[in-house]
């Protein structure tokens, strides 16, 4: 440190002398003070003190300076370095101690408060004040830092967690070290504690999150229904997921799903409507129920029953994410045959009855007026022709009849095609009334001339069968059924709730004002052999058979029903396109 | 000869046994139904009904309850061809429950028919 007296400073220093003497001036008192002065190479500090003398009345100034630069420098290199520590550690969230060895005390940073809980304090903290707020179920391992501490070994990334006095319970993370005296020998820890209970939480939610995953993945692998992801996002239906039962039924993969998409699944030269359905039903964001011929790599394809449904977070919403589910009914479809085959005998045996009454009442006619016309048929030929006429048309009515008969009892594949459905209706309608108990009277209305649906003609007058036996049955032969038969627009809501796809269906509605069902009932329609009926008038198997052809279609059923009021079944049929 | 109420809802059945009947020498007065037929009893005078069981409306039982519940005991012969959920073969009991006092199965010979009438002539 150098002294330089001002009156034979260098011309550098003339300017902080001449300023502060000019402070000085004013002052009659000793005084000192740090002054910055600047040149061209720099900056240096001087410790300026001016000493008044008082002679005859003047006051003479004299004034040193001290250069205090590095003194200067270094202190504010400590306090800039003390400011980055306190910014960093206030960004990181993380609070420094230093444990006294020899006093046991520890001297927190202002942020290990924030992260106890604590208010501010200028008292110094021990360690058993410390431990006392740590978890109980982690002192042990608190201990055991502790100790690493004393030994003199660092820690890494301790961690444990501590109840706050208002019970809140944060993780720590601890750093730190151990400080040794310039003889080596350690006289203090130093280290770091930062609040990690965000990110614990956020590693807690990741972990159970992730275990959810793999659950799900596991679940979905133990499904014995295949399932699969589908997006429409890039136009082409992809699959991006299959679960282990999809890839089973069809022999293949996510992958080779993903690279032939939606396509890889559909047999070659298949030529049914049901893919096409499919990928209608996609592009238009619905959902639906279809039965199709399925892919089965290496092997013959199989027939599938296929169920999609849009995930989207509000229903009705568009999305470009589906479900599928995918079944192989090919045994059920078996099953179900054999069971619309019985059914069939079942309610051809209902007929029975009424058939056999027709009959026996278009036989009377041929068999006595042959017979009364040989008497006559010399004497009264005008009569005897009139005989013949009444022969014939009874002869072709009884024709109708059996064809009738045969045409619903014929055991053949449904096949389908397009046909005028009022007219099918109508030929079943006049079967089903020679069976007709005295009291019921049908009030049908067929407002669909013209109009063509997908169906089987058979099937048809099982479905118009079976339901309107379930109307006089539940008006206990009595009463008025209503059948109807028109063409609905169901836009996307209300296809959506019927699992159809939005567009032109021909509805046949079956009503009765008979008894009606409870909802407990009414859940338990479509199951095979559920009766109410007592025994002997009816097998349970009429609603079961009406759903699983009409599902066949394409279409669907639906029943609503009040007790004592009645009840109204739909069909909705698919119409043919144009 | 007797004069007869037929009942039957056929036109073609009907005029099959109006011509045996008649051919037979009887009298046939014709119904289409049991409420028909009460209107044209209570209007004259019958010495037999030939009615059919299975009709829209008021049936051969309900018509055969009616008579008999009016305390009218005139004969009547039953013609069945029988019904849905009732075969044939319960006709007969059912209409004997109800009184009738024949039946004849359709499709009948004019023989059966006639052979019925007389005895329940007689």
């Amino acid at each position: 440190m150098r002294q330089v007296k001002i009156c034979s400073a260098a011309p550098r220093l003339s300017r902080v002398a001449n300023l502060s003497m000019v402070r000085f001036m004013f002052s009659s008192n000793a005084h000192a003070e740090p002054t910055r002065f600047t040149h061209p190479f720099g900056a240096s500090w001087f410790m300026v003190r001016s000493f008044p003398l008082r002679n005859a009345g003047k006051i003479l100034h004299v004034i040193d300076a001290v250069d205090i630069t590095a003194m200067k420098n270094a202190e504010f290199e400590v306090r800039e370095s003390e400011q980055r520590l306190e910014e960093a550690t206030r960004i990181a969230q993380l609070g420094t101690f230093k444990l006294q060895w020899d006093t046991g005390t520890m001297q927190w940073s202002p942020h290990v408060y924030t992260i106890l809980g604590l208010a501010p304090d200028a008292y110094v903290y021990s360690l058993g004040r410390y431990r006392a707020m740590v978890h109980p179920d982690d002192r042990e391992s608190y201990d055991r830092l502790h100790e690493d501490l004393l030994d003199g070994k660092g820690i890494r990334g301790a961690e444990h967690r501590i109840i706050r006095p208002d019970g809140n319970v944060r993780w720590l993370r601890v750093e730190g070290r151990v400080l040794f005296d310039a003889d080596g020998i350690p006289y203090a820890s130093f280290g770091t504690y930062q609040d990690i209970t965000e990110a614990k939480q956020r590693e807690q939610e990741l972990k159970s999150l992730l275990r959810r995953n793999t659950l799900l993945y596991e679940a979905l692998d133990a499904s014995p229904i295949g399932v699969a992801v589908v997006t429409t996002e890039y136009g082409r239906p992809e699959i991006f997921y299959v679960n282990a039962e999809f890839e089973r039924l069809t022999h293949h993969n996510t992958s080779s799903l993903s690279e032939g998409g939606m396509a890889a699944l559909q047999p070659e030269g298949d030529a049914g409507r049901g893919w096409d359905r499919i990928l209608q039903t996609l592009a238009v964001s619905r959902g639906g129920a279809f039965e199709v011929s399925c892919d089965q790599r290496g092997a013959a394809p199989f027939l599938a029953q296929i169920e999609i449904a849009p995930v989207s977070d509000h229903p009705g919403q568009e999305t470009n994410i589906f479900v599928l589910n995918l079944r192989d009914v090919t045994s059920d479809r078996q099953r179900a045959e054999a069971l619309l085959q019985s059914q069939k005998l079942e309610a051809l045996g209902q007929l029975s009855g009424g058939v056999a009454h027709e009959i026996n009442n278009l036989l009377q006619p041929m068999l006595a007026l042959s017979d009364l016309g040989q008497d006559i048929a010399d004497t009264d030929p005008a009569k005897v022709k009139k005989y013949f006429q009444v022969i014939a048309s009874s002869g072709r009515k009884a024709r109708d009849v059996v064809r009738q008969v045969l045409t619903f009892a014929r055991r053949d594949a449904p096949q389908l095609a397009s046909y005028a459905i009022a007219a099918l209706v109508e030929d079943a309608l006049a079967l089903a009334h020679s069976g007709f108990p005295p009291g019921i009277t049908l009030a049908s209305s067929l407002s669909v001339e013209g109009v063509s649906a997908v169906v089987n003609p058979t099937q048809v007058s099982q479905v118009v069968l079976n339901l309107i036996t379930n109307a006089a049955d539940a008006m206990n032969g009595e009463g008025t059924i209503t059948l109807r038969l028109d063409t609905v627009d169901l836009d996307a809501i209300a296809a959506g709730s019927l699992t159809l796809a939005a567009g032109t269906w021909v509805a046949l509605t079956v009503s009765d004002h008979g008894c009606g069902m409870d909802s407990y009932t009414l859940s338990r329609i479509f199951e095979p052999f559920y009766t109410t009926k007592v025994a002997g008038k009816g097998t349970g198997l009429g609603l079961s058979v009406v759903y699983s052809i009409v599902a066949g279609w394409g279409g669907t059923l639906k029943v609503d029903s009040e007790v004592d009021k009645g009840t109204t079944a739909v069909v909705y049929i698919p119409a043919a396109r144009e | 000869m007797a004069h007869i109420l037929l009942v039957e809802d056929s036109p073609e059945v009907s005029m099959t046994v109006r011509e045996i009947l008649e051919a037979a020498g009887h009298t046939v007065d014709d119904a289409p139904s049991g409420a028909d037929a009460l209107k044209i009893l209570k209007a004259g005078k019958f010495d037999l009904i030939v009615s059919d069981i299975w009709m829209p409306g008021m049936d051969g039982i309900a018509l055969l309850k009616e008579i008999r519940g009016a305390g009218n005991d005139i004969p009547v012969v039953v013609i069945s061809g029988g019904a849905p959920n009732a075969p044939l073969t319960y006709t007969a009991p059912l209409a004997a429950t109800f009184g009738a006092n024949a039946v004849v199965y359709k499709p009948f010979e004019k023989a059966e028919l006639l052979q019925a009438v007389a005895t329940v002539l007689s």
